[in-house]
């Protein structure tokens, strides 16, 4: 287990930002904290990370003990913060020589691990530039090479495609897929749902400083009781056709009486579904899928959006 | 529009109490501190502080008694008694204005009618005040002992020249002439600088612009370098080098050891283009000068960082630290020469990092003083300098979380 979370609460004077969570991680997962802005999850990372002490529960590094054991757990760990926490007048070679060094890597070890992370990231053309001249997306790529150098087993990764390109996130969740294929741990926290579709393994729903549900999102949507269905819009539906399709298969109606909604398993019933209607001679007007996403879990689990 | 525009920054800027203060309080403050510094308060009788003086006196006669008591019951002069050598070391190293000798002799002169051997020796660098003390010393001595002199000289030379004159008739042209007036010719009061003048010693007014500015501009460049801390917080490397195996500390004291750097290279620096434009004499004695910028800078840049360990924001830091400084080299004698200044004034400006850096390059350029005789004011500035960084340190780890989640 690489991470190993019990009971962990925190306050800032009157308000209580964790509550009393507890998760573990496994070597090599994406685990990704999902949850909306001010749920709790940075602050959960900034107590895995060493900087925000605990008020109370317990925090395992790779079986290291966070209180007893700090300078041991920063060395096993890598944060790619919120911020884009750079010098901006610092060229990225220099920069990442600098971050570098403050894990004692060794200067010929160094200059090799960043020529790496440099072309891993795409940017080993750029690396005498300022970072002031960089774009959003590629300050941070740099960003995230900056947490590498000492090559930790565990990253987090703490909202690190805000106000990205749709070209650059892709880029960064390449670069994550890599580092994780790799064999490094990836805590992962966000509030975009379709992120976390992507990248992780499983995932702990936090909010209010709660962890609500966690698990693999299949587990979720059990969890959630959320059920996809089909929502049909048929030109005309007759009280004899009704009756004659529920026999077929069972469904809710709604306000419009010529709209009914059919809890299934989309990808597979779809088409079945449609021949039943045929069969009863419906005419479909429009057809709408309901899928369960970590939208709708969420949703289901809190009852709010997730960017409420 | 305009109006709630102009009400929601109303609004903003009282919401802020700090800003209110630096805004009102400040300025008021400062006013009362100039005001105080140019003597500009209290009743319009403008009574002058006493000039503390020390006397040296080496007659032990009736005459040189009478000169004692007589100036110790002046209100613009408080006599120090001190033996010769003593007094010289005083005045040399500037902790009183001048010394009045009384020499052998001065009874005897008194009764011959030559000139009286009386001696003022003085700080060159107090020159106000030792032209009032002047102005006060020939009035006084003329009209005790001058007078006498005068008179008896007169009638030396009535009997030389005017044998068989009637005494009436001397006494006539005496009264006449006014002998008793307060021009000092005659009196032959000898007044001399304690500072030999020679050619390697630094002009006054040079060293006051030199050593003033320098460390006021210092404290301003520290804060502002030790505002790059607040910076850092703001693009979030703080938060970022908390994340790496350093100690809080490590960047405090990291920051630290940068303006201390600096602050000896921008001394090194000043002093260098005094001595490359204005002539200022840098070599005269090395070692004290090196010693002294080594303490001033570790001083001023503990200083520094103290401000920035108090401030949250690089906002807040500005305001405070242009108010601090400018309150502390307006004391400390960086604006204008502590000497202009009331008594009170000097006394409250040591509690000034500028105040000891100012005198102790006063020290080794105007007063020609050995290591030796500067290293108190050095181990002042090492003291305040050792007080502010473990101020700073405390402060600093206490507030660090706060400045991370401000």
């Amino acid at each position: 287990m690489m991470i190993h979370v019990t009971k962990l609460s925190k306050s800032f004077e009157n308000i209580q930002a964790v509550k009393d969570i507890s998760f573990s991680i496994e070597k090599g997962e994406v685990f990704g904290l999902l949850g909306p802005n001010g749920a709790g999850k940075s602050t959960t990372i900034n107590m895995m990370s060493t900087i925000l002490k605990s008020d109370q529960g317990r925090i395992y590094i790779d079986g290291n003990d966070l209180n007893k054991n700090q300078n041991d757990c920063k060395h096993l760990i890598g944060v790619v913060p919120q911020e884009i926490s750079l010098y901006e007048e610092f060229t990225a070679y220099d920069n990442l020589m600098f971050w570098g060094s403050l894990y004692k890597v060794p200067t010929k070890v160094l200059k090799q691990r960043i020529s790496d992370l440099l072309e891993l990231i795409g940017l080993t053309e750029r690396q005498n530039d300022l970072i002031k001249t960089f774009s959003g997306g590629m300050k941070r790529r740099i960003n995230i090479a900056a947490a590498l150098l000492h090559e930790p087993k565990i990253l987090f990764l703490d909202e690190p495609t805000v106000g990205v390109d749709p070209q650059s996130r892709n880029r960064i969740f390449e670069i994550i897929e890599t580092l994780n294929a790799k064999g490094i741990t990836i805590v992962y926290t966000t509030h975009y749902m379709e992120e976390v579709e992507r990248l992780c393994n499983r995932i702990a729903i936090i909010d209010n400083g709660e962890i609500i549900a966690q698990g693999t999102q299949a587990e979720l949507q059990k969890m959630s009781r959320v059920k996809e269905a089909v929502e049909i819009l048929f030109t005309e539906i007759s009280t004899s056709q009704k009756a004659q399709l529920k026999e077929l298969v069972p469904f809710n109606t709604n306000a419009n009486p010529n709209k009914v909604s059919i809890e299934c398993d989309v990808n597979k019933e779809l088409s079945k579904i449609i021949e039943i209607c045929n069969a009863c001679a419906l005419s479909i007007e429009d057809l709408h899928l309901k899928k369960v996403n970590l939208e709708t879990i969420f949703l289901n689990l809190t009852g709010k959006q997730l960017r409420d | 529009m305009i109006l709630t525009i102009l009400k929601k920054d109303l609004k903003l800027f009282f919401s802020d109490k700090k800003a209110v203060l630096l805004t009102f309080l400040m300025p008021i403050l400062l006013i009362s501190l100039f005001a105080f510094a140019f003597g500009g308060t209290g009743n319009s009788s403008n009574k002058t502080q006493a000039i503390q003086l020390l006397i040296a006196d080496l007659d032990k006669s009736t005459e040189s008694t009478t000169v004692v008591s007589n100036l110790d019951a002046l209100d613009e002069v408080r006599l120090v008694p001190k033996s010769l050598d003593e007094a010289i070391d005083l005045v040399k190293k500037g902790k009183y204005v001048g010394v009045l000798i009384l020499n052998q002799g001065l009874q005897d002169s008194v009764n011959r009618g030559t000139t009286l051997p009386m001696e003022l020796k003085y700080d060159a660098s107090r020159q106000i005040e030792m032209g009032m003390l002047q102005s006060v010393l020939m009035q006084e001595l003329m009209s005790t002992i001058g007078k006498k002199q005068i008179k008896t000289k007169m009638n030396s030379y009535f009997d030389e020249n005017f044998a068989g004159m009637p005494q009436h008739l001397k006494n006539k042209i005496m009264s006449d002439m006014d002998v008793t007036g307060s021009k000092s010719s005659g009196l032959g009061l000898k007044m001399t600088s304690v500072i030999k003048e020679d050619s390697k010693k630094g002009n006054l007014g040079l060293i006051q612009a030199v050593a003033g500015t320098a460390i006021m501009m210092l404290l301003f460049s520290i804060a502002g370098i030790g505002g790059g801390l607040l910076d850092e917080k703001d693009a979030g490397t703080l938060k970022r080098l908390l994340y790496s195996p350093l100690k809080a500390t490590d960047i405090l004291f990291g920051k630290m050891g940068a303006a201390l750097i600096l602050a000896i290279l921008q001394l090194v620096v000043m002093f260098v283009f005094s001595w490359l434009v204005f002539g200022l004499p840098i070599f005269k004695d090395v070692t004290a000068l090196v010693l002294m910028i080594l303490a001033t800078a570790f001083a001023v840049s503990s200083f520094g960082m103290f401000l920035v360990a108090i401030a949250k924001t690089r906002q807040q830091l500005q305001g405070l630290s242009t108010i601090v400084i400018l309150v502390m080299s307006a004391v400390g004698g960086s604006m204008v020469p502590l000497f202009v200044m009331p008594a009170i004034m000097q006394k409250i400006a040591v509690v000034s990092v500028n105040y000891w850096g100012i005198q102790g390059f006063y020290d080794i350029f105007w007063r020609n003083l050995s290591v030796i005789d500067i290293l108190p004011k050095m181990g002042v500035l090492l003291g305040i300098g050792l007080v502010m960084s473990l101020i700073s340190v405390s402060l600093f780890k206490k507030n660090i979380l706060k400045l991370i989640y401000a």
